[in-house]
């Protein structure tokens, strides 16, 4: 009986590896059995000890790109996941402690937004991710891009997509759509001034003629809304000195509201229906 | 009788480990400055101090149960002592058990003191014994136990440095484990799959024994959970051990 490798027969190799299995197995079986028991959570209680970007910077010993790597990469699964309740409710915090890591990963800003837009149906949120992606790389063209569509799409207030269109058209590497995407949000906010000179602008620099089609259907939208606000403008006023609709709008001109008959930007002439004294254009713009 | 014998010379031996004492001072100090961060919360201190007290009896528990541990088995080698119990009756899984329970006696008598501290320092802000911080304590010390079984299989067969790489890659493996069955449910089902679900049931689950979330806020802790959780710790601790003798009585001093 001694620590010599020939004389220990302690315990037989046989029971020692029959110990291995059954221990092996029952643990194996037991972490099983214990996954299934569900434990008492605090709500986000997996987020809610997370502090700010700027202390975990701090401790970060200068693998700040890494922790904000892993902690986006944990974000995806966290709002994957649809049983934990509330969770949006730390959407800014998380996608803002990784913006405060590594200020240039674009990826958290967007996908932080399209969370907060698509799944928390917060738009406001999405435009305060996106604006800190603004702020913090003022270069980059797509987080106004971005926020003038959900301004366009998920809020309608098209003079906000118009401030964020125009930011982002104005920024090296933009596409061209970002102008035209500025001066349809002009057209939509009644800025038609804005509008006309914009699609204007696209028209006489397009080199490619599907733009310019484009571009010349705008130009006819905002002349049309320009001159049949003014012909309303006018029947209102003739209907007011004279108690009745002008019979056609020749008599808008001789009775001196309108200097001339406007056209439409085919030279055609705006349809008038004394009747009810409703103006429209001739031709839907887009099937010119 | 032998195993006893051998476990207090280790007992012995690690309780004059200077190290030991370093970590229990760090301990001690960060069980202390958990009051100062009460301080600069708003609201409930307590919770505070609580949080960072159990963490710092863990930390430094599985710190001493690695750094202690991992040298234990090699230094008897190293210094040539293992030679002259090779000439005494005793079998190397006595010899290998002596080790073990030795030091979980240290490390019982460690966490008793660090307790000690923790608990005054509760009671002296709530007047009152929670005896549910205790529970969370009791599993803290499964835990260590399991980690002082991993540092001895390493310490069996390898150089103190590694083994304690290795120890605490365990006890990270541990805690993140989840991460990989997180993964898992990303997978499609299918061979993978299945090899990743072995996989993961053998890797260990440190969290089985952290009750320190229920402990803090005064959750329920199902009773099936405790018994299982203990079990689970009994089991993975006995398959390491077994493992430790397997390896060590393969090995060939002379």
């Amino acid at each position: 009986m001694s620590l010599g490798p020939r004389r220990d027969r302690g315990i037989s190799p046989l029971f020692l590896a029959l110990l291995l299995v059954v221990t092996g197995a029952g643990f194996m079986g037991l972490k099983l059995r214990l996954e299934a028991i569900s434990r008492a959570q605090v709500p986000g209680s997996s987020i809610i000890y997370i502090p700010s970007g700027k202390y975990l910077k701090r401790v970060s010993f200068g693998f700040q790109s890494a922790m904000a790597d892993a902690i986006y990469l944990w974000a995806i699964q966290y709002y994957s996941d649809t049983s934990i309740p509330n969770r949006y409710q730390n959407l800014d915090h998380i996608f803002g402690i990784i913006s405060e890591l590594d200020p240039s990963y674009e990826d958290p800003y967007l996908t932080g937004a399209l969370i907060a837009v698509y799944e928390a149906r917060d738009p406001d949120l999405a435009f305060k991710i996106l604006d800190r992606g603004m702020r913090r790389n003022p270069g980059k063209w797509l987080f106004p891009f971005e926020a003038g569509h959900y301004a366009l799409l998920f809020k309608k207030d098209y003079a906000l997509a118009q401030k964020y269109f125009e930011r982002a058209m104005n920024l090296p590497g933009a596409p061209p759509v970002a102008r035209r995407l500025y001066a349809n949000s002009a057209f939509r906010s009644q800025d038609l001034d804005t509008a006309w000179k914009t699609w204007l602008d696209v028209y006489q620099t397009a080199s490619d003629e599907r733009i310019k089609k484009i571009a010349s259907n705008h130009l006819y939208q905002v002349k049309a809304t320009v001159d049949v606000g003014r012909i309303k403008d006018a029947v209102g006023k003739f209907k007011d000195k004279f108690r009745r609709l002008p019979m056609n709008l020749g008599q808008l001109v001789k009775a001196g509201f309108l200097t001339g008959v406007p056209k439409d930007l085919d030279g055609q002439d705006y349809l008038y229906d004394p009747g009810n004294g409703d103006v429209t254009p001739a031709t839907i713009p887009w099937k010119r | 009788m032998r195993i006893r014998v051998i476990a207090f010379n280790t007992f012995k031996e690690a309780i004059r480990d200077r190290i030991l004492y370093l970590l229990l001072f760090f301990a001690a100090t960060s069980i202390i400055l958990s009051r100062v961060l009460a301080l600069l919360t708003v609201g409930d201190r307590v919770k505070i101090i609580k949080d960072v007290g159990l963490a710092s009896i863990s930390l430094f528990g599985a710190l001493m149960a690695i750094l202690v541990g991992t040298g234990l088995v090699y230094k008897e080698i190293d210094k040539k002592t293992f030679f002259t119990l090779m000439a005494k009756p005793l079998y190397r899984h006595e010899f290998i058990l002596g080790k073990f329970f030795g030091l979980v006696l240290t490390l019982f008598i460690m966490l008793g003191a660090m307790s000690l501290i923790f608990l005054l320092l509760i009671f002296l802000h709530t007047f009152r014994v929670e005896p549910r911080i205790l529970l969370a304590i009791a599993f803290i010390f499964v835990e260590l136990v399991l980690v002082t079984a991993v540092a001895i299989l390493f310490s069996s067969f390898s150089t103190p440095i590694l083994s304690a790489l290795f120890a605490l890659s365990f006890y990270l493996i541990g805690h993140f484990s989840w991460s990989f069955e997180t993964l898992l449910k990303k997978m499609h089902s299918g061979l993978g799959r299945a090899a990743g679900q072995v996989f993961y049931t053998l890797l260990p689950d440190l969290e089985n024994f952290n009750f320190k979330t229920e402990v803090v806020y005064g959750l329920p802790i199902p009773p099936a959970m405790i018994g299982y959780a203990l079990l689970y710790g009994a089991l993975y601790t006995l398959f390491i051990l077994t493992l430790a003798v397997m390896v060590f009585r393969k090995r060939d001093f002379l």
